[in-house]
């Protein structure tokens, strides 16, 4: 299970922030519901972006799924070894699979759920 | 994240699951049960109008597993209609083009059911299991539009007495004694697990015939039939009070001998890479597709004439188009003439050798890290110039197959070609990437590959 200092978007993606640096990865839940990931597309380091705005693309055998940004910021550094390991992301999402960074600045998280806000979202769907 | 893809022609929502089932139009199978013990809730997804399990354990354990042992398949969604009655051949000789009079019981051929227009209205199914009953099966998303078909070629393409007997029964429908709905085991090992559960000799069954069987009470069909590309395939046409102690049968039975549970991924992913066509995507859909495009011109007979095993009624005819006969409706029927082989006949003939795209079957790179070709991504030939379109990808081991409407001349086992990638995100769109392609576009290909043999067999 994720880690409790998480923070989650109704689209599936974790976040954790650490000083002005936030680590952005897609949920258990999310891997699991897209099954065997082939192929991640990561942001172009140093591209800004806002919360929402599409930032990375994952995609299996019978889908292909956005990942949105959860915060405002700028890609600091995005997992190169997804490229040649996509599959990490099904093996292990909240750690190795992660996707990339942000430089934040101080974030805003207020539309973000903490983990036990996340479990009960997904009681719901 | 937000899910965009989905399998085959249905979009599923991440993370919607057994939320389906609240839709009233949503409907369970007979296994539904057993697929929510086996899979967990996100692999449930409804399609056709009905909660299917998409895999199990992955779509690429079970591809592996039909082609090294054996997997097994609920195809209970599927229609099963049963025609009978003395006119049942003459009735399917006009509603199908495959010529029916060639079938004896215990024997099934492949065929298309058009309508006036010759285009299809689905593909099928059709088993005789004696001279006067037959057996049609079609696909689930087409079942309703097929039964309200043969309604209406009943009631308006066929003008005949009370003396033509056809009956039309659902056989999904449990409170028939004889209902069957469809279990698909599919891989080598099959022969040996049904061998072992109904005691019947079925390695020498060849392809398109079935047997009986019966084990434990329970009767089977048991059809050398199947939708994977096995050589070793069969398919189970079992009551549905009957289908869950089949599958549970098969599954202990079938346990040492590698057989497991297979979902629509891989009954998706092994179709794609035999190079058998899907309704909607090869076959019909956007493109329109013949069975001449689809490389199934065989199962079109165009020059069955005479297939009446009984005399035609004085007064009976067959309407090409009701709609545009219906002036003309009296004076047919008095001339008491055979208007036409089958529905559709006339103007699927004209299909039959003017086209300049036909379906085939690519082989590319499928390797980790490569990003999967979608539906309508383009096919370049070396020049980049577009020649055609994906119109289904999967996944097989370490490669891409890709079945594609392209220009016939490049339709050569070993023809170099590309693809170009569909823009699939506002990004894409951002950086140039086109969201449609059309024959003759330049482009730059975004991976190359080559065209293989149209079929294969494991």
């Amino acid at each position: 299970m994720a880690s409790k200092n998480l923070l989650f978007t109704k689209d599936h993606e974790w976040v954790e922030i650490n000083g002005d640096t936030a680590t952005v990865g897609i949920t258990d839940y999310a891997q699991h519901s897209l099954g065997e990931i082939t192929f991640v597309e990561l942001p172009a380091v140093s591209k800004q972006l806002n919360v929402h705005d599409v930032a990375a693309a994952v995609e299996s055998s019978k889908a292909a799924s956005d990942i949105y940004s959860p915060l405002k910021g700028q890609v600091s550094e995005v997992n190169d070894e997804l490229s040649a390991k996509p599959e990490l992301v099904n093996q292990d999402c909240y750690m190795a699979g992660w996707i990339f960074k942000l430089k934040t600045g101080a974030a805003d998280t207020k539309h973000l759920m903490n983990a036990s806000q996340y479990e009960e979202y997904l009681k719901t769907i | 994240m937000a899910k965009k893809g989905g399998y085959g022609i249905i979009e599923y929502k991440i993370g919607a699951g057994l939320k389906f089932l609240q839709m009233a139009d949503v409907k369970k199978t007979v296994l539904f049960d057993r697929h929510a013990a086996l899979a967990g809730k996100a692999q449930l997804v409804p399609f056709a109008g009905w909660m299917m399990p998409l895999w199990y354990k992955s779509i690429s354990a079970e591809h592996e597993a039909v082609r090294k042992t054996a997997g097994l398949f609920d195809c209970t969604h599927m229609a099963v209609l049963k025609i009978t009655g003395k006119n049942a051949a003459d009735f399917l000789n006009i509603l199908t083009t495959n010529d029916v009079s060639r079938l004896k019981p215990g024997k099934a051929q492949y065929s298309y059911i058009l309508n006036s227009a010759g285009d299809i209205i689905d593909d099928c199914f059709v088993y005789c299991i004696s001279d006067n009953d037959f057996m049609l099966v079609a696909n689930a998303a087409n079942e309703q539009k097929v039964k309200d078909w043969i309604g209406t070629v009943r009631s308006e393409h066929i003008q005949c007495d009370d003396s033509w007997q056809v009956d039309v029964a659902d056989l999904k429908d449990e409170s028939l004694p004889d209902a069957r709905v469809d279990i698909a085991l599919q891989g080598h090992a099959s022969a040996q697990c049904l061998k072992s559960i109904f005691n019947v000799e079925i390695e020498g069954l060849k392809f398109s015939t079935f047997i009986q069987g019966e084990a434990e009470g329970v009767n089977v069909i048991i059809a050398a039939t199947g939708y994977t590309g096995a050589k070793v395939a069969f398919e189970l046409f079992v009551h549905p009070n009957r289908a869950g102690q089949l599958w549970d049968l098969i599954l202990e039975k079938g346990k040492a001998l590698g057989i497991v549970p297979c979902g629509l991924g891989a009954r998706d992913s092994l179709r794609i890479e035999a190079g058998l066509p899907l309704y909607g995507h090869e076959l019909a859909g956007d493109f329109n597709i013949s069975p001449f495009q689809a490389g199934y011109g065989w199962a079109v007979k165009l020059q069955k004439e005479n297939f009446t095993p009984t005399p035609i009624p004085t007064d009976r005819t067959i309407l090409e188009s009701p709609e545009k006969d219906s002036s003309a409706q009296s004076s047919i029927k008095s001339q008491s003439k055979l208007v036409c082989g089958f529905i559709g006949k006339k103007a699927v003939a004209k299909k039959a050798a003017d086209f300049d795209t036909e379906v085939a079957r690519l082989k590319f790179s499928g390797e980790k890290g490569v990003r999967p070709i979608r539906q309508l991504d383009g096919i370049l030939n070396t020049d980049g110039r577009c020649i055609g379109y994906c119109l289904s990808s999967a996944a097989a081991g370490d490669k891409q197959i890709v079945l594609a409407l392209i220009k016939k001349e490049y339709n050569t086992a070993g023809k170099i070609v590309g693809v170009y990638y569909l823009a699939r995100n506002a990004g894409h769109i951002q950086q140039g990437r086109k969201e449609r392609v059309i024959i003759g576009d330049l482009l730059t290909a975004d991976i190359d590959g080559q065209v293989v043999e149209r079929f294969e067999k494991f």
